[in-house]
């Protein structure tokens, strides 16, 4: 049959097309149907058509046109132009033949120029404007082929704009007295109401559907609950009360009382079960009332399909699974859940596993024991090489993760963040490795190890805040009230070594936050390490930063050579002295195009010749923590400006006008002129006011420290630190005693270091690990039995087992 | 029928052939938030070689320029249909090309034992190979995966009832007709009539007009 009703002409075509070897041939052949279709178009003689080609004029269907006299041609030339549509290439010139057929008194030509035009009409098309009156008469047409070729149409052609205009006639539809126009009618009418829910409003089709469930037409009933259950999705109540009904009606499926052509491979309408078992599962969701009522009817239906062991009565066993697990929860339901979940997990077939493991992904995270079973079939679902399945099972450890396995978990979803290049999974997967780091993390120490080699994976994907939680957590410690001083120090001399040996051998590309994180820690605490002597360190983080490529410094971005800079100069601080590279180093930033780290660099240089003795004190060890008290009335200025006032020169005179932070120079400021703080009268011819000298001289020291000290800010929070240096009122200065400037500036910086990020407060990683440690039997105290031991320990039980199920069974019992 | 052979392949009674390659799904977006649209997107039709047989589009694909947000939904269950003045035909039409070739690498890129199922930016698809023809089914992610592998075949059941034992020849050539019976399959992304008599009575009646 196939060909024989296609002209020559189009029969060649699909030959053609079938036979070409190559996308270039397949595009040269329609072209050329593209020219011969766009003939046949003009040389119809119709001039409606072939003058205008602007869209807006229907062809009125002149009768010297061959494709209009000839009935056959006409649909024909549409059929090709769609052919012409699928393989890719436009065929908008026939669309308004498609229109024109579209008014045809013929179904055939109807349907078929309904066809062309849901097919190819983009959402915007002007077309569909000149299709709104033909589906309106086709719509009420007494025709039942009419009106459904329309109510087909109105579901793909209608745009929300569009929908009143033939809301009114599918709604009128919904009474017609065959089941084909209703069934249809009352699809058609949930799209229009998802198109626009001002035309046809919720209420409207509340009503509506729930009297359409009770048509007596299977078929209605069946098309009606797609609706319901879209339209539960949304606001479940007004379907509450349907409990009993849908009961009824799966009741009767189950009891095979439908007719049984529904039947699909002796199923009685398997997919009617499954929209009401998931229709049940909106409903009885957290409405333990609801889901009381369901519990038998589930029971009934998952043992129905769990007998037939089919795909499509698999398919209803996953659904009833799924309801099982999101409705209030009855044991003997979820028993027989899990027993359906280790069977698909035990299948055979590929799908089913994927089926068994998103079911025992939804049912573990509120009843873990049901994992205690799996661990081996989830281990070997996770060494599959289907992704989909992988993505599933890695979805899967992440919901089963507890106090116990965490570390196991961790490796694993690690291993594959390493392997994957989807930037989606990846990100993903960063997200869910912190949040089970720092929900079950067994101890600090393993914390800062999986964090950073996760930095070292993931690189930027990662959280900032991230970050600071790590840096607060070796800078604070346990933060447990027995504030165990030695352990802080271990945990803060495993990071360092950490640190140092990633950086004595540092990967080709290190990521920013990696780099950032490293200079913070080996900065403040690169005297603990032991395994390189500090000396070494510096020269380390000097290359680093020499090293003059931008991989490596996680972009290179200024703000993170200011921070390496910083680390290096802390670390000259601890060390004592300055060995040679770190001061070539410094030197060659005194010429950095930064103004920042020059900045720093030039102040570093001028203390270090001037005054070496004061670097323990600009530079603090461990102080990024320390409270400091800050003298905000700078008191200890006072004998300075009385000297300069003494010596002639102006007091300071506070601005009248100035904003809210008048406050800190309170009480010191020489309150004297009320005038205003701007200044009407021309300048004065400058004179030598004496103290201006000595300014110039000592200017850079007293703010500098500023730059160099707030080292212990978190990454990227280097650059605001003016507002404060200029705090300090200009026309003084102290050559006497710089270190107290400096001091207090210092630790102003260093006190606020790790200030809240924008998501998360410092105080965060104190709670969670304070927490952590007491909450491994809280949060699901039935849940971990089934885990057994821990993961390093686990013995290999049985000799005679081959290495690797040995070794998947020890992954099994890591779980 | 005709000489070529290729396409004789009778779709449904054959073994299918093994096609090994490396996969790459493309992942679901986080961002992407339509949740409580469970609907089919689309369905495909597609040889091995790529060419499409059939597309039906239930939604709208999304368009660089728009983002498919559902900005004239307030509770989220309108369709997403694009800002008009952001698309044009020419987009929309480019952008369905464009998901057809990258669905039909997919499929055809897998592993006859893997999965019949794959994430595709926020949606799922779901496909089954039939002889030369793959047929692919667009759902939303949490959507049962099985329901929609069954769905698939009960539609090649259909088209093998029609077209007595069909071949990828009888879709060439009679594609007008798989969309009709695919019509009153499937309405507005739902699957409206599952009763194979009720199809195919419709189907041929209408045939019988002609």
């Amino acid at each position: 049959m196939s060909g024989m009703h296609l002209s020559r002409e189009f029969f060649e075509l699909i030959k053609a097309i079938g036979e070409s070897k190559s996308k270039q041939e397949e595009d040269r052949i329609i072209a050329r149907e593209v020219m011969t279709l766009k003939k046949k178009l003009e040389s119809g003689g119709d001039k409606s058509i072939s003058a205008t080609p602007i869209p807006g004029v229907p062809g009125s269907g002149g009768s010297g046109n061959t494709l209009n006299t000839n009935k056959k041609k006409a649909k024909e030339f549409l059929v090709r132009v769609l052919y012409v549509e699928m393989l890719g290439h436009d065929g908008s010139f026939g669309y308004i033949k498609g229109v024109e057929l579209a008014a045809s008194q013929s179904i055939v030509h109807k349907r078929t120029g309904y066809l062309l035009c849901s097919c190819c009409l983009s959402p915007e098309h002007e077309f569909r404007f000149m299709l709104i009156n033909q589906m309106q008469r086709d719509l009420v047409s007494s025709n039942l082929l009419e009106s459904c070729g329309a109510l087909l149409a109105v579901t793909s052609l209608i745009t929300p704009d569009l929908v009143s205009t033939v809301s009114t006639q599918v709604m009128g539809l919904l009474e017609h007295s065959a089941e084909t126009v209703r069934k249809k009618a009352i699809v058609c009418l949930h799209r229009l109401h998802q198109l626009n829910d001002d035309a046809v409003s919720k209420q409207e089709l509340v009503e509506k559907t729930r009297k359409m469930l009770c048509d007596r037409d299977p078929a209605v009933m069946g098309a009606t609950l797609n609706v319901i259950e879209a339209m539960a999705r949304v606001d479940v109540q007004p379907f509450k009360d349907l409990v009993p009904s849908l009961i009824s009606i799966l009741k009767q499926i189950c009891e095979r009382r439908l007719p049984s052509e529904y039947d699909y491979h002796r199923i009685p309408a398997p997919w009617m079960q499954m929209k009401i078992v998931r229709i049940l599962s909106i409903i009885g969701k957290n409405d333990q009332q609801s889901s009381e009522g369901m519990y038998e009817i589930l029971g009934d239906c998952l043992r129905k399909a769990e007998e037939a062991g089919i795909n499509a009565s698999n398919a209803i066993v996953y659904e009833c699974v799924r309801t099982i697990t999101a409705i209030y929860p009855f044991p003997v339901l979820l028993d027989a859940a899990g027993n359906s979940i280790s069977r698909f997990l035990s299948s055979k077939s590929q799908n089913l596993r994927y089926l068994g493991v998103t079911g025992l992904a939804s049912i573990v995270e509120r009843h873990p024991k049901y994992a205690a079973d799996h661990q081996l079939a989830v281990i070997e679902c996770l060494e599959d090489r289907d992704e989909t399945l992988l993505r599933k099972t890695l979805d899967l450890l992440y919901r089963m993760t507890n106090p116990v396995n965490v570390e196991f978990i961790t490796e694993k979803l690690l291993h594959f963040l390493r392997g994957s290049t989807d930037p989606y999974l990846r990100k993903d997967l960063t997200g869910k490795i912190c949040r089970i780091a720092e929900r079950y993390a067994p101890n600090n120490a393993w914390y800062v190890r999986t964090i950073t080699e996760l930095f070292k994976i993931s690189g930027d994907l990662v959280d900032p805040a991230v970050a600071t939680n790590l840096m607060s957590l070796v800078a604070e410690g346990t933060g447990d009230e027995n504030d165990d001083e030695e352990a802080d120090r271990v945990l803060r001399k495993q990071a360092v070594e950490l640190y140092v040996n990633l950086l004595s051998k540092p990967p080709s590309r290190m990521p920013r936050v990696l780099v950032e994180t490293m200079a913070w820690v080996l900065g403040e605490y690169g005297y603990l390490s032991s395994v390189m002597p500090l000396d070494a360190i510096i020269d380390g983080m000097c290359r680093l930063l020499e090293s003059g490529s931008a991989a490596k410094l996680g972009g290179g971005l200024p703000s993170t050579r200011r921070l390496v800079l910083s680390a290096i100069m802390k670390m000259v601080a601890q060390y004592g002295s300055c060995p040679a590279m770190a001061a070539k180093v410094i030197d060659n930033y005194t010429k950095s195009s930064d103004p920042d780290a020059q900045k720093r660099c030039l102040e570093f240089q001028t203390i270090l010749t001037t005054a070496p003795h004061m670097l323990g004190e600009i530079f603090p060890v461990d102080a990024s923590l320390e409270d400091v008290d800050v003298d905000v009335n700078l008191g200890f200025l006072d004998g300075l400006v009385a000297e300069a006032i003494s010596n002639g020169g102006r007091p300071y005179q506070k601005p009248e006008d100035d904003d809210d932070d008048d406050g800190v120079f309170g009480s010191g400021a020489h309150r004297t002129d009320t005038a205003s703080a701007f200044k009407m009268t021309p300048y004065e011819k400058p004179s030598t006011a004496p103290g201006q000298g000595a300014m110039r001289g000592f200017g850079s020291a007293s703010m500098g420290p500023g730059g160099i000290a707030n080292t212990a800010l978190p990454p990227g929070g280097s650059g605001a630190l003016n507002p404060q240096v200029n705090a300090a009122p200009a026309p003084v200065s102290n050559p006497g005693e710089p270190q107290l400037v400096l001091r207090n500036v210092a630790n102003v910086w260093g006190k606020q270091a790790p200030p809240p990020p924008p998501a998360a407060p410092v105080a965060v990683p104190t709670q969670i690990y304070s927490s952590s440690n007491n909450s491994h039997s809280s949060p699901a105290p039935s849940g971990y039995g089934g885990f057994g031991s821990p993961p390093v320990l686990a013995p290999a039980p049985q000799p005679v087992k081959t290495a690797e199920l040995l070794e998947k069974e020890r992954m099994a019992a890591a779980l | 029928k005709t000489e070529l052979s290729s396409f004789h392949t009778c779709i449904l009674h054959q073994p299918r052939n093994q096609y090994a390659a490396k996969i790459k799904a493309t992942p679901s977006h986080e961002s992407d938030r339509i949740k409580s649209i469970i609907m089919i997107r689309f369905f495909l039709l597609q040889n091995r070689q790529g060419k499409t047989r059939l597309s039906k589009w239930y939604v709208p694909p999304p368009t660089n320029t728009s983002n498919n947000n559902p900005s004239s939904s307030s509770n989220g269950s309108q369709i997403p249909y694009q800002n008009a003045s952001y698309t044009t035909t020419n987009q929309t039409e480019a952008e369905k090309v464009r998901i057809e070739s990258e669905v039909h690498r997919l499929v055809t890129s897998r592993d006859k034992k893997y999965t019949n199922f794959i994430e595709y930016n926020n949606y799922k698809l779901i496909y089954r190979r039939y002889a030369g023809l793959f047929f692919t089914i667009a759902v939303d992610v949490a959507d049962n995966e099985l329901s929609y592998l069954e769905s698939i075949h009960l539609f090649v059941e259909l088209l093998d009832s029609y077209f007595a034992n069909v071949c990828e020849l009888d879709i060439v050539f009679n594609f007008n007709k798989v969309y009709s019976i695919l019509d009153e399959y499937m309405l507005a992304g739902e699957i409206e009539e599952t009763s194979k008599r009720e199809i195919l009575d419709r189907v041929k009646f209408l045939e019988k007009l002609e």
